[in-house]
């Protein structure tokens, strides 16, 4: 199952072996989705901390087109656009990451304990619950979340706890069906292990490989909301560079200097992209259809 | 979204054995846990709601007043049974901005929202099928492997930067859609809906057509195809019959799976199109801190996804006979 996916696993420290035979596993998308994302990675890294300019500072006449001192033109303020995409990169990689990561540990905890639970009562009200809270369009969940927490960048992670837990359960709980049967289960019932012991050590770390790879197309999800949000006024708020509050900045300036919305818009459908390409690769991998 | 098979439903009563039955009493059970999560969410308000709306200097008769109207006075059991009761006469609460009953604001503004998401339907179903079927039957030459590419580029371009996009090519570059807007009335309106459905296509279409297509493939290496064309069954017959019809289940299925998706990029859509629709009243209800507006709006989306969910379980049910069996 999680035959290839070492570029989500917690790797720490490989050595340059590992990682080119990982690399010869990697199939053609996969492989592009890895060079997108670490080009943007090394791009939001660099360009704030090599630029001169700062992405809150006023450096030139508001309104620019791209030209050779300002790559990306200057915005309605007079900033560095490019400074300020790339700033905004950071931000939301983070955001997103720490959106996903919050979830999918709740989530993953809370199906595998149902999932070993033998009680039909429980498990007809689970079914319930799950299917109640994921009838919810997801953005209008989050909105209602925002809505009575608050507009902030805190307002928005806890929404998106709150809300994206319940798929990370589902997928647990389908998996944990399956292994809590399973031979290494009943052994480790034998030698008289507790139950949470069991679940924590035994079941979880099995169940995790494939929540994970869910996790990778929610990262898209989730980077696609704290953007709307953002864009919507209700989560990042300016000045901060953000690419959808970005978004909605440049909007306004949209018949003449388009390039406000296409650079950072460009910027986060590649971040979303290069995602979607690596999560598509090692499915295919994993599904062993590959070329 | 199915249960477990034979959950204790279908033992306890034997009523529930039909599956149309079982899957309505689903529904219902799940619209009741809405219930409780939209009466829950008012509760993650931290501190005194009142008090946020009202300020410091409020008066006492004031803060009585307010969390009346909010249905937070009293115990919470009680609160809840209100609730529910008021629910279920259709009494959402009133907005505590304009101070009109939510359930009337959502009457006024769901014409426009029904009609986006109409308009978005049809031409998901125009543009899907077609392209769904083109990727399975050439899905080893060019097209295929274009499908695919494009596929996975539309799917993550959110639909906040390809409306935008959209803006600058159809409406600013050439004069075939208004920047934004709208005008009730049937056709004159399809003029300003065709761009905001067009997209949101452009994430379900991807998606469904994948799913169309990768059905296709496999439905083609069913024993029954081979038999209809050793039969010699040709044309639309054969294609129909024996290559979409039994392939199209997943795919209703799965729009039934993304309206809840459809519903929540409306919200986005009818910002940026300035659509005066259920998703602008909700954003400017959070945005104004309408606690009622928002919870009303947030359940009747919910409620909205049941039941959309339920109906597509249906239409599956009489396109595919396999899935009733089970």
């Amino acid at each position: 199952m999680t035959a290839g996916n070492p570029s989500i696993s917690p790797a720490g420290r490989l050595r340059r072996v590992e990682l080119r035979r990982y690399w010869r596993q990697l199939n053609a998308e996969s492989r592009w989705g890895v060079v997108i994302l670490a080009l943007i990675l090394v791009l939001s890294v660099s360009v704030p901390l090599l630029s001169p300019n700062d992405p809150y500072g006023f450096v030139d006449q508001p309104l620019q087109p791209p030209s050779a001192a300002f790559l990306f033109g200057t915005d309605h303020l007079g900033r560095d656009l490019l400074v300020r995409v790339f700033a905004a990169a950071r931000l939301d990689i983070a955001l997103a990451i720490l959106g996903v990561s919050v979830p999918i540990v709740i989530g993953t905890f809370i199906g595998t304990l149902a999932g070993t639970t033998r009680n039909r009562i429980a498990e007809t009200i689970w079914d319930g619950l799950v299917n109640a809270l994921t009838a919810f369009p997801e953005i209008i969940l989050v909105l209602g979340i925002v809505a009575m927490v608050g507009a902030d960048i805190r307002g928005l992670l806890i929404a998106i706890w709150i809300s994206r837990w319940a798929q990370y359960a589902r997928i647990a709980r389908a998996k944990s069906l399956a292994l809590r049967d399973a031979e290494f289960v009943q052994a480790a019932q034998v030698l008289g292990y507790s139950q949470l012991r069991i679940l924590v050590r035994h079941i979880m770390p099995n169940v995790f490989s494939e929540a994970l790879a869910y996790a990778l197309s929610d990262f898209i999800f989730i980077i696609v909301i704290i953007g709307g949000l953002s864009f919507l006024g209700l989560g990042v708020t300016p000045p901060t560079p953000e690419w959808g509050a970005m978004l909605a900045e440049g909007r306004l300036y949209l018949r003449t200097e388009p390039w406000l919305i296409l650079f950072p818009g460009f910027f986060l459908s590649l971040t979303a992209i290069g995602v979607a390409l690596l999560a598509r690769g090692l499915e295919r991998i994993s599904k062993g259809e590959d070329e | 979204m199915t249960s477990s098979p034979g959950g204790i439903g279908a033992r306890t009563l034997p009523l529930l054995r039909h599956p149309v039955l079982r899957r309505l009493a689903q529904a219902f059970f799940v619209a009741f846990l809405l219930m409780v999560f939209a009466f829950l969410l008012i509760r993650l308000i931290p501190g005194d709601p009142a008090m946020i709306l009202l300020g410091d200097e409020a008066t006492e008769e004031d803060v009585i007043a307010y969390r009346k109207l909010l249905g937070i006075d009293g115990s919470i059991p009680s609160q809840f049974g209100r609730y529910v009761s008021n629910l279920v006469r259709g009494d959402f609460g009133v907005s505590i901005r304009s101070r009109e009953p939510v359930l009337s604001i959502v009457g006024k503004r769901l014409p426009v929202s029904l009609w986006l998401t109409v308009t978005t339907i049809v031409m998901t179903i125009g543009l899907a099928l077609p392209l769904g079927v083109a990727a399975a039957l050439y899905r080893r030459t060019w097209f295929g492997h274009a499908f695919q590419i494009g596929a996975s580029v539309l799917v993550a371009t959110p639909v906040f930067f390809s409306g935008l996009l959209l803006i600058l090519l159809f409406a600013v570059q050439v004069n075939l859609a208004p920047i934004a807007g709208y005008h009730a009335g049937f056709p004159a309106n399809l003029y300003y809906l065709w761009l905001p459905a067009l997209t949101i296509n452009f994430v379900l279409v991807p998606v469904l057509a994948r799913i169309l297509q990768s059905s296709i493939v496999e439905t083609s290496a069913e024993e029954f195809v081979e038999a209809a064309i050793i039969r010699g069954t040709q044309g639309w017959r054969f294609y129909w019959r024996y290559l979409l019809r039994p392939s199209l289940a997943p795919t209703i299925a799965a729009l039934g799976y993304f309206a809840a998706t459809v519903v929540s990029y409306a919200v986005i859509i009818e910002i940026i199109f300035n659509l005066p629709g259920l998703g602008m009243t909700l954003v400017d209800a959070v945005r104004n801190r309408d606690y009622p507006l928002v919870q009303g709006i947030v359940f009747l989306s919910g409620l909205l996804v049941v039941g959309l969910t339920f109906m597509a379980d249906l239409v599956n049910g009489w396109l595919d006979p396999r899935a009733q069996i089970r």
